[in-house]
């Protein structure tokens, strides 16, 4: 299915499901259901929720294949300065997001080296900063994951014949708890965020109310800022379910890894 | 065989071993003894081609490890096992431990083509399980094996792709006596597939039990090397008859 086709259904399949997911949830939580009688125009909750996933699930995914790779080079490497590099890894952790937000505005604007691609406020923007954001924590867990594993099991794979990449590769298996644990951490980073994703997204719907670049965040900011508790909190409610959810696919996917 | 001329090796300013010599031939057994701490570690990594000494050469059939590329030396390499003191199993089932060494020697093509078919363990798998007396364990994961099972699966993992030399760093030092007989009996059966093995262990019984020849690391270099008998019940060098004699405390 072309890619334009999906990104259509998308939000019509994220609607429908988020339905029994309300109902769900006012049955389970015991909250006042006055709490969760909240109109939603059609496809908006499903358009929002698809955005967010979309855009947090493909800045992860693109992340983890630059920061699993760099986390075991580093890891395995010895080299001058690897404590500096560390440091650096570290440090980018606690990078403000709206610092990085204003970053990647620069670059997608007008006069900024990437504005040929007219990325402004998109969803590709919002990605570009979800993925600055992600990389260090995926990076950083991900070499404590590698440097926890036991020398004695990368000098066996070694002297028993292996390359550097069969090396690597039984270093990442060993490593795959705290490795998993890496991706959840820049999933929870990537999703949770709300202000690089404003500056860059611009938090837009279209005409009929459907997302462009608008997430549950920034709609849950949006929310908030006109005083429509209720409405935030049950999209509160829906983000919060959907790490819990994405949290227990990974920790799931891992533990059928091991039985295999 | 497998030599080492003239090897020193240190680390930072601290010598392990200085101008050191040793060699093993096909089919012999060669005991490394010496105290803990004397460097039988790192002149066996240095005799697996995982460590570049710092002088001296490293020959296997005559070609200098260190002096050809990484290419060549992978291929030296292959055709060198080790076994460490503590048995470091991979994560995943014996089968999958002892198959790793032949793994990974097939082509990525060959690789993918084992796990689609997802077929039971290769022949050379069973037969080195069969060695170390675990062919009723190549299904359980490698994790619920004792200690000294999982001693004899890294024993049969380095078996399986048949080396030419088998390196052993003190096999059967944390492991009880039925264990430690089923290690020996193991390096037994690889002399007599033709396997040269060097075994360091500081358990002069098993050296005297299982070696052709026995090497006496003391310090800084081997002070004598020659045949069991000879180095247990004549040993030239004054230093090696107070080793071997305890009177020579570390």
């Amino acid at each position: 299915m072309p890619f334009a086709a999906t990104a259509q259904l998308g939000p019509a399949l994220f609607d429908s499901a988020a339905r029994p997911a309300f109902a769900l949830l006012e049955s389970t939580t015991g909250l006042a259901p006055a709490l969760l009688d909240v109109s939603f125009r059609d496809g908006y909750v499903g358009s929002i929720i698809f955005v967010s996933l979309y855009v947090s699930l493909t800045a992860v995914a693109l992340s983890t294949l630059v920061s699993v790779p760099a986390a075991v080079a580093i890891g395995l490497a010895d080299f001058p300065g690897k404590g500096f590099v560390k440091s650096v890894v570290n440090t980018g952790m606690g990078f403000p997001s709206v610092v990085v937000g204003l970053v990647v505005l620069f670059a997608v604007s007008n006069q900024g080296p990437l504005g040929s691609l007219e990325l402004i406020f998109t969803r590709e923007a919002m990605i570009m900063s979800q993925f600055v954001l992600a990389t260090p924590p995926i990076t950083a867990i991900s070499l404590a994951a590698v440097g926890g594993v036991d020398d004695g099991v990368r000098d066996a794979a070694r002297v028993l014949g292996g390359t550097r990449v069969d090396v690597a590769l039984v270093v990442v298996k060993e490593a795959r708890y705290g490795i998993a644990t890496a991706v959840l951490a820049g999933f929870g980073r990537a999703i949770s965020e709300v202000g690089s994703v404003l500056i860059v997204g611009g938090n837009i719907t279209s005409a009929s109310g459907i997302s462009k670049t608008r997430t549950l965040t920034t709609a849950i900011q949006l929310e908030a800022r006109q005083g429509q508790y209720e409405t935030a909190m049950v999209l509160g409610a829906v983000l919060v379910a959907l790490v819990l959810t994405v949290n227990a696919i990974v920790v799931r996917f891992g533990d059928r890894g091991v039985a295999g | 065989m497998l030599r080492a001329r003239g090897v020193s090796r240190s680390y930072g300013d601290e010598p392990v071993f200085r101008d050191l010599s040793i060699e093993v031939d096909a089919g012999e057994v060669v005991a490394v003894i010496g105290p803990s701490g004397v460097g039988k570690t790192t002149l066996l990594r240095t005799l697996a081609l995982a460590l570049e000494p710092d002088e001296g050469v490293v020959t296997l059939d005559g070609t200098d490890a260190w002096a050809v590329d990484e290419t060549e030396r992978l291929a030296l390499r292959r055709r060198v096992g080790m076994v460490f003191q503590e048995a470091s199993l991979f994560d995943g089932t014996v089968a999958r431990n002892v198959e790793y060494g032949l793994r990974v020697r097939r082509s990525w093509s060959d690789r993918l083509a084992s796990v689609l078919r997802l077929n039971g363990a290769a022949d050379a798998v069973d037969e080195s399980l069969e060695v170390v007396g675990l062919t009723d364990k190549v299904d359980q994961p490698a994790e619920s094996l004792s200690g000294g099972e999982a001693q004899r699966v890294s024993f049969a993992r380095a078996l399986a792709y048949e080396p030419d030399a088998l390196l052993l760093d003190e096999p059967t030092s944390d492991l009880d006596p039925r264990n430690t007989a089923v290690i020996e009996e193991a390096i037994g059966e690889a002399r007599d597939r033709g396997i040269g093995v060097v075994v360091a262990t500081h358990d002069m019984h098993q050296a005297e039990r299982v070696a052709d020849r026995v090497a006496v690391l003391l310090d800084d270099g081997i002070s004598e090397i020659g045949p069991t008998e000879k180095i247990f019940e004549s040993p030239t060098d004054e230093r090696t008859r107070k080793f071997i004699s305890g009177e020579l405390v570390y």
